[in-house]
């Protein structure tokens, strides 16, 4: 029986950027607002401008460029070398996912249903060529379902309202019913509390958008997916994962599969991001570089290193064809066994 | 030296497991639905160019419609800008492709006259970067007074609050006095706006400030939109819409 | 919710303020003493262009007409919080007119404090965004530096209050405004197309929320109903720069006229009748200054009250 994992430190360096590049988008979200006088906040559009699809579209449709969205070039850069590292360590949107999806209970078997590769994973190709034909011919309608731009719209016309709303009420209710005995009132500490957050976090006055039902419940609907598909729409729905995928189709950082030592018990697959498929035929256009198989194989049968797909072999069937006949060195053979017994793979935030 | 051209080869010709297997057809038919897409837009009424929606009121600086929505990636980063809670995510007034991009809806806010916010943060310039100076000079649509809601018209009252609230340097509504009787027989002096197509930028303050509510007595349409030289009233001297 | 009890006080405070001055000197000084001027008119002697230059008038202006009255020692007491309620009205640069200008309302605010206020509060409820509004006009850094608190008005705040005026029996006011010790009223002279100007009794309009755009059927009696219920302890009208057409908003530099004068007085009437005379109008041809005067909240004939003309 294989134990758990201790967490691999990549992993909780993954988290940390994560954490901090969904706290960034945040932070400029709350940014995008009135500075006097007349300011609009510094390098509130930066996702923007390092996205390359909303690049690519933007130039196909339009014919021309901003400046700034050459920033895209670099992600690109990255991506042509490590792959679609972008989703795993960089997205905001994709940590959020991300982060339902650990929200998941249930036993490791479900998971590794909901965390294996489905082939329904290239329909975030065909949106990818659907958009650019469009593109192509002058209709810009990419933005629809760009990752940045279908986070930040939500968030504008209904996440963030809402969540105003609902703080606003709650401190006014306070304010107004004033609980509390003789001359200790709750007020005391809300009233600084609400001060702090009227100056840093809530909006001037209640913002109210047309359609903002639609785009909300469209938001609380693909995250909620998550719950029934790992990282659903990283995987099936993203455009820029998609290009991101075409362009790291061939990465120079590579999934490396230690034949010899794995023994098929498939716990790379419960907490896979990606549904990049470890343990037959890594796929590296749906890889996150999340590095959670690595961390979680008991016989430390997968690394990462650099190298092109002939040095550095995949798993596939045919290198497993090319195995001894007899169960050699360490190759104990448990297969589905392992994840019957369930085993405790559950971690948070994966 | 090898190794890098290796991985090139690699990139051009990758083995089969490191292939990304889209298949022929399927590529084929996401092609299609994008000129499909495409084909379906194109004949939304607004793409004729015969008509015009009047709630297709966009922020100033905004592109030419096709230009516009040739940038636009409905980011909404415009509409969480805007000071004055003005601009939303359009339905349909813009077309189908139009879903999601900003439109100003004038009975909700106003553009304020001195902000040039949402053209400061547009990541695409599908909102043009434009000085004050010259966000005051373009218009984005023309007020028109309801005559059967507005108070001095429609009911022998007082009121006065659009041009009050009218922010150009001349106001762009003014007023003729007249004399009315009001429903008990009295005569009273009451002034009556109206307003000037040459100074008003249908910022929609008037919309948002007039007493009248659902609908206000003083509303903004696209028509007289800088941007658009077909959605005109007046008769101009040149083909940008400039008088 | 009514807080008349203290308006009534406060108004019967104000006009035996005079009364109350003469007693606390003693018996001898019943005769001698002249009592304090109601209302004083300083002019500056020169007009200047340049920033600082106009500061200064406005903090000289400021100043000397607040010293005619008495010092500011007479309106505001030690320990009081007062709120000065400037017109903030409008996102529009100081030049332009549309509002108060910030160097008399941050002279204020320093002389509040020096009559030993403890808390000295700026604010108004504008027509453009307060975010806007406040940096732009140039009040909010001005009395920030001079030590008041400048907040954006809180929604939660805005109480239905009985008027029990003529027109307005019952309006949405800002509960913090009227539980101040003291309200200073701190207008700017501008043209209005409706009642011909906006002075200081308009200015209080600010104090209110709910649907203010429907007090203009009625605007003579509205602002009278409110002047009455509010009657703030003092009135600064701004007339340095005045906004002579195309007000309240303004925009047009060329309606913007040098006056270069300061009024302030206890009488809100005889007050703004003399900004309607600054702007070139009859105080008799304004509705609230008429209403207000036939309702004895104060005097139009101002010069009835031997106002302290200064020439700084």
């Amino acid at each position: 029986m294989a134990k758990k994992q201790k967490t691999s430190w990549i992993v909780w360096l993954r988290r940390l950027a994560q954490t901090g590049f969904f706290l960034l988008f945040c932070y400029l979200f709350l940014q995008t607002v009135y500075h006097p006088i007349n300011q609009a906040g510094r390098g509130v559009t930066l996702f923007f401008n390092l996205d390359p699809l909303v690049a690519l579209c933007s130039w196909l449709a339009s014919h021309a460029l901003v400046g700034a969205m050459l920033l895209s070039l670099a992600t690109l850069a990255v991506t042509f070398i490590c792959g679609r590292w972008f989703c795993g360590w960089v997205c905001p949107f994709g940590a959020l996912h991300n982060f339902f999806t650990s929200l998941r209970g249930g036993p490791a078997k479900q998971k590794l249903e909901a965390g294996g590769y489905h082939r329904w994973q290239k329909a975030k190709y065909y949106l990818l060529v659907a958009f650019l034909v469009a593109a192509l011919l002058g209709a810009d309608v990419v933005g629809w379902l760009d990752p940045f731009s279908f986070f930040f719209r939500s968030l504008s016309t209904s996440i963030y309202p809402a969540i105003n709303k609902g703080l606003v009420a709650a401190f006014t209710w306070v304010y107004d019913a004033n609980p509390g005995v003789g001359p200790v009132r709750l007020t005391l500490v809300t009233e600084p509390v609400y001060s702090f957050l009227r100056k840093y976090f809530l909006a001037a006055a209640q913002p109210y958008y047309w359609g903002s039902l639609l785009v909300g419940s469209l938001f609380i609907t693909v995250v909620a997916l998550n719950f029934w598909r790992a990282r659903f729409w990283c995987r099936y729905v993203c455009p820029l994962g998609g290009l991101l995928g075409v362009v790291g189709k061939n990465p120079l950082v590579r999934l490396n599969k230690h034949q010899e030592k794995c023994n098929n018990c498939r716990l790379c697959l419960v907490d896979c991001q990606g549904g990049a498929a470890p343990d037959k035929g890594w796929k590296p256009s749906e890889c996150f570089y999340c590095w959670n198989c690595k961390s979680d194989c008991p016989a430390q049968a997968i690394t990462f290193t650099v190298g092109s797909p002939h040095e550095v072999t995949c798993h596939s069937e045919r290198s497993e064809e090319s195995r001894p006949a007899s169960p050699g060195v360490g190759a104990v053979r448990e297969p589905p066994l392992l994840i019957d017994r369930g085993i405790e793979v559950g971690k948070k935030l994966r | 030296m090898n190794r890098f051209s290796r991985w090139i080869a690699d990139f051009l010709h990758p083995p089969k497991e490191a292939r990304l297997d889209l298949g022929r057809r399927a590529v084929l038919g996401a092609s299609l639905a994008g000129v499909g897409a495409k084909l379906l837009f194109g004949i939304a009424p607004e793409a004729s160019k015969r008509t015009f929606n009047p709630a297709l009121i966009r922020p100033p600086g905004a592109l030419a419609e096709d230009d516009f929505l040739a940038r636009c990636i409905r980011c909404g980063e415009c509409m969480k800008v805007c000071p004055t809670n003005a601009i939303h995510p359009a339905s349909l007034e813009g077309g189908f492709e139009g879903l999601w991009t900003p439109v100003l809806v004038t009975s909700l806010g106003y553009c304020d006259y001195e902000c040039n916010l949402c053209s400061q943060v547009c990541p695409t310039h599908a909102i043009r970067q434009i000085e004050v100076a010259e966000k005051q000079k373009i218009k984005i649509g023309l007020a028109y007074i309801d005559r059967s809601r507005c108070l001095p018209w429609a009911y022998s009252k007082t009121c006065i609050v659009c041009e009050e609230h009218c922010p150009t340097p001349k106001k762009a509504i003014w007023f003729e006095e007249v004399e009315v009787r009001n429903i008990q027989g009295e005569k009273l002096t009451v002034k009556q706006p109206r307003v000037d197509p040459e100074l008003c930028i249908g910022c929609g303050i008037c919309e948002v400030k007039c007493p009248v509510r659902a609908p206000a007595a003083v509303r903004v349409a696209s028509v007289g939109e800088s941007r658009n030289p077909e959605n005109q009233i007046l008769l101009t001297t040149d083909s940008y819409g400039q008088g | 919710m009514a807080h008349l009890d203290r308006r009534n006080f406060l108004r019967a405070g104000v006009t035996a303020g005079a009364g109350l001055g003469i007693s606390l000197l003693g018996p001898r000084h019943l005769v001698s003493s002249p009592q304090p001027p109601a209302l004083s008119i300083a002019h500056y002697k020169t007009s200047p262009t340049d920033p600082d230059g106009i500061a200064e008038e406005a903090r000289r202006l400021t100043r000397q007409a607040i010293d005619a009255l008495g010092g500011m020692g007479r309106f505001v007491s030690k320990g009081n919080v007062v709120w000065i309620k400037p017109d903030i009205g409008w996102d529009r640069r100081p030049e332009q007119a549309a509002t108060t200008n910030p160097d008399v309302v941050a002279t204020l605010v320093a002389l509040c404090y020096q009559a030993g206020a403890k808390k000295v509060l700026v604010s108004d409820n504008p027509c453009n965004p307060a975010r806007l509004s406040y940096p732009r006009s140039g009040i909010q850094p001005a009395a920030e530096k001079a030590g008041a608190e400048v907040p954006f008005l809180d929604e939660r705040k805005f109480r239905k209050m009985s008027l029990n005026g003529k027109v307005l029996k019952e309006w949405e006011v800002y509960q913090d405004i009227v539980e101040a010790d003291r309200l200073i009223n701190v207008p700017i002279a501008k043209n209005h197309n409706l009642c011909l100007a906006t002075l200081g009794m308009k200015n209080l309009m600010g104090v209110l929320g709910g649907a203010r755009n429907r007090l203009h059927q009625d605007l003579g009696g509205t602002v009278a109903d409110l002047a009455a219920f509010l009657e703030p302890r003092l009135v600064v009208l701004d007339a340095i720069r005045i906004l002579t057409a195309n007000g309240p908003v303004g925009g047009n530099l060329a309606d913007v006229k040098r006056k270069d004068t300061l009024v302030a007085g206890v009488d809100q009437v005889a007050v703004d009748a003399v900004g309607a005379t600054l702007l070139g109008y009859k105080p008799e041809s304004i509705v609230y200054i008429v209403q207000g005067n036939a309702r004895g909240l104060g005097t139009m004939d101002f010069k009835s009250l031997s106002p302290r003309q200064l020439e700084v």
